[in-house]
């Protein structure tokens, strides 16, 4: 099924070729696919995004602080998380200078939530709950057993794991959530949206190559690198050829996870497709191409989401196994992850529906399922299941293709 | 697939209303799971748990035994001589473990007991830092490498660079006190740990053990064959072999080795390992005198044969190789990396080989599924 998807995406890059050959070939004439992702104007760069490089690393410091349990308080969490310029609050002093912060773009995308600013705080509000639980719930227990009910720490392997009273890594939920909520919302709902993309003049200026103020690129091409940017930009990860360091960069959010879906034969070869649609469409923003640029965001958007869908199953099935293994530790570990992961659902983008694969009010019911009663002490292999196939379903791959 | 699975659900319970009778004690079982060999797996289990796995842990608990007793003769009175003495004793109830480490399964599982045991490197910071405060709880998992032998390494090999000073800190250091408690608490841990599963295996778990001779992903035979594959990939090969030779980073790290502080061991505890892990697979009973029911012996019944030779003698046979490149190799290894890294990664190679041929090639042959995946290491 899974292959079916490949195929139809490959199709429709032949597709986007076969076309633009046939109807305005003069057009396609002029769009060159650069093997690597360089862009230039008068010889210098014009492919820029330090903010996204800076939240990138703010999440990474803040999300390695949630284990501080010698110095870290709810305080300089909630301030790391939302971080005022020029507050000393990270050890990476170019951060501290940094007017920018995590919270601001927290669920903040102009096409899932401009409009619905109530949901967006409630989402703010889930992921600084988070933080808060860490310090009043978990701190507190970090020498004590996680039994049913009581935080504590747990053994998983050679590793211990801090766990709520309902089995929670709420670093975990943390972590994979805000793959969802910072980088999927805003590189797929916001900087690939045509509402940003064509945002007042940026088709106009784009043509005639108004630049930016002082800066070497047009709006337009800025918008799709700050997409660019929260996929590729941790600083380990070479701008031009970010897929040398597949598997092996320092990256721990969206790209490490790319890294691991394509290491799966069953979705081999969507780093590849993903790099390449994000270098098609900024070479078609170069030409003035928009629909080849739209039809590779059609491509982003369901590759990144696939991505996200894959390791929410992944996760359940593992943490299923570890349940039937008696393996509390590993299981709770998977199942802190497979939460994360479904929670990010919420902000992938069905190209076809411009809406979430999986329904929020349906992502609310599974949020239930899994943390009512004693939560993952007792959730059922069923629950599991049964969420595992609603997502992998809405996606078009099968539970086995993801859990293997 | 799910719905497919649903429908399968549906027509079973269709033919239990059916059949009706007989049919209570079936819960549990999955007849279309079932492989079709009827190799013994009763007389394989037994050779299994009363020949090896049960003698094996009352060797080892022997030994704990003789630990706990030398340890506290030598922090009553420690002297270099007491020393001296704890460290073999230290050294061979360390070699006797390698003889139980494989057998991952019932209580031992349920304690994590590998971990608590041996894993290496081991904190020694943290040591410090908990002898410094005097308070401390080995079943907590954030003591996990504070504990088991790879502390008690540090603690009479690791100290000081003499054995005279060694000894001051348990005479005059302002914390001997916490030294020698510490100390005392992980031999006596190591032992209790050991006591608590070979108990167990000899009330009630070895029947538990051996009856449960479904062909299932439950039964007794794939559990402890993957419990088996999983030691000699993870804790062998890896742990002591191939992490330190940096094969899974990106520079050797000659100080992740087994027995670090004590220099001289790290290659008889391999080589220990590796032999068990080859008795065991050739049914090899612990008091040496015969082979009984084994991998091997399933692997014959089944007739599997792999590039025109029958899989359990190519076993065997790099079981050798591996040894042979073990044996040449320094016998310490964090000296042998830093001298030659080369021989270790040759070394790791050979031990790579049986991997291919024990996950693969003889798990397939019994229709065992893997039960484990790589850790994406988060």
């Amino acid at each position: 099924m899974k292959k079916l998807l490949y195929s139809a995406i490959i199709m429709s890059l032949v597709l986007a070729s076969c076309s633009s050959d046939d109807e305005a070939g003069d057009i396609q004439q002029d769009i060159e696919v650069p093997t690597n992702y360089v862009f230039e104007r008068g010889g210098e760069t014009t492919v820029q995004y330090p903010g996204q490089t800076t939240r990138l690393q703010m999440s990474a410091e803040l999300i390695g602080s949630f284990k501080d349990f010698d110095s870290a308080t709810k305080e300089s969490l909630l301030n790391m998380f939302a971080h005022v310029e020029g507050a000393n609050d990270f050890d990476n002093s170019a951060l501290n200078a940094s007017g920018k912060n995590i919270k601001s773009k927290i669920a903040a995308s102009v096409d899932y939530f401009s409009a619905n600013v109530a949901e967006s705080a409630e989402i703010k509000a889930d992921f600084e709950s988070y933080i808060s639980r860490q310090v009043d719930e978990v701190f507190p227990n970090e020498n004590t057993v996680a039994t049913t009910g009581v935080a504590g720490q747990i053994a998983d392997g050679s590793s211990a794991r801090y766990v709520t009273g309902k089995g929670l890594e709420l670093n975990q939920a943390f972590a994979k959530g805000m793959m969802g909520a910072l980088l999927a919302d805003q590189i797929l709902n916001n900087y690939l949206s045509t509402a940003v993309l064509d945002e007042a003049s940026n088709r106009e200026d784009n043509e005639n190559e108004v630049l930016d103020g002082d800066s070497n690129y047009t709006t337009m091409e800025h918008k799709w690198d700050e997409a660019y940017g929260y996929l590729y930009g941790d600083p380990s990860i070479p701008v031009a050829d970010p897929n040398s360091v597949l598997g092996v960069s320092d990256d721990h959010l969206l790209f490490n996870y790319l890294g691991v879906v394509n290491s799966d034969d069953d979705f081999a070869g969507v780093a590849q497709n993903i790099f390449e649609a994000f270098k098609t469409g900024r070479a078609a923003i170069v030409a003035g191409d928009y629909e080849l640029r739209d039809e590779q965001v059609t491509i982003i958007k369901e590759g990144v989401s696939t991505i996200i869908a894959v390791r929410a199953v992944h996760y359940l099935q593992a943490g299923k196994q570890a349940l039937a293994d008696n393996n509390m530790g590993a299981a709770f570990h998977d199942l802190s992850e497979g939460f994360g992961f479904m929670y990010s659902l919420r902000f992938t983008n069905n190209p076809n529906t411009g809406a979430p694969y999986v329904s929020p009010s349906e992502l609310e019911t599974f949020k239930t399922q899994l943390l009512e009663g004693n939560g993952f002490w007792d959730v059922t292999p069923e629950t599991l299941d049964s969420i595992s196939a609603t997502i992998a379903t809405a996606f078009d791959f099968t539970v086995e293709q993801a859990a293997n | 697939m799910k719905k497919k699975k649903m429908i399968k659900k549906a027509l079973f319970s269709l033919s239990f209303i059916l059949v009706l009778v007989a049919c209570s004690s079936d819960d549990s079982t999955k007849p279309e799971e079932e492989t079709n060999d009827s190799f013994d797996r009763q007389a394989l289990l037994v050779n299994w748990a009363d020949n090896i796995i049960v003698l094996s842990y009352a060797a080892f608990n022997t030994e704990t035994n003789s630990l706990v007793t030398a340890t506290t003769t030598f922090t009553e009175n420690p002297t270099v001589g007491a020393l001296q003495q704890l460290r073999e004793t230290w050294i061979e109830a360390y070699l006797a473990f390698q003889h139980v480490s494989m057998f991952e399964i019932g209580k031992a599982e349920a304690l994590n007991y590998r971990n608590r045991v041996n894993v290496y490197p081991t904190n020694a910071s943290e040591i410090d830092g908990l002898i410094a405060d005097g308070n401390y709880d080995f079943s907590l998992p954030s003591t996990i490498d504070a504990q088991g032998f790879p502390a008690m390494d540090y603690l009479i090999n690791g100290l000081a660079s003499s054995d005279e000073e060694i000894i001051t800190f348990y005479t005059t250091n302002e914390n001997a006190e916490n030294y020698k408690a510490y100390l005392n608490t992980l031999a006596e841990t190591i032992s209790t740990l050991t006591e608590t599963v070979l108990n167990d295996w000899n009330n009630g778990y070895r029947d538990t053990f051996v009856n449960n001779t479904s062909s299932s992903a439950s039964g007794s035979v794939d559990k402890l064959a993957n419990d088996y594959v999983f030691y000699y990939e993870k804790a062998l090969r890896a742990g002591k072999v191939g992490i330190p030779a940096g094969v899974f980073s990106n520079d050797p790290l000659p100080e992740k080795v087994e027995a670090f502080y004590k220099e001289d061991i790290s290659k008889i505890l391999a080589l220990e390992a590796l032999e068990a892990s080859q008795n065991f697979f050739e049914g090899k009973k612990f008091d040496g005198t015969s082979n009984g029911e084994s991998f091997k012996t399933y692997l014959a019944y089944l007739n599997t044969i792999k590039n025109g030779e029958n899989l359990g003698n190519l076993i065997t046979a790099q079981f050798e190789t591996s040894k042979s490149k073990l044996e040449g190799l320094n016998t310490n290894f964090s000296l042998q990396i830093e001298n030659d890294n080369s021989k270790m990664l040759t070394a790791y190679n050979e031990l790579q080989r049986n991997v291919i041929l024990l996950k693969v090639d003889m798990l397939q042959a019994m229709d065992i599924s893997v039960d484990y995946v790589d850790a994406d290491g988060d």
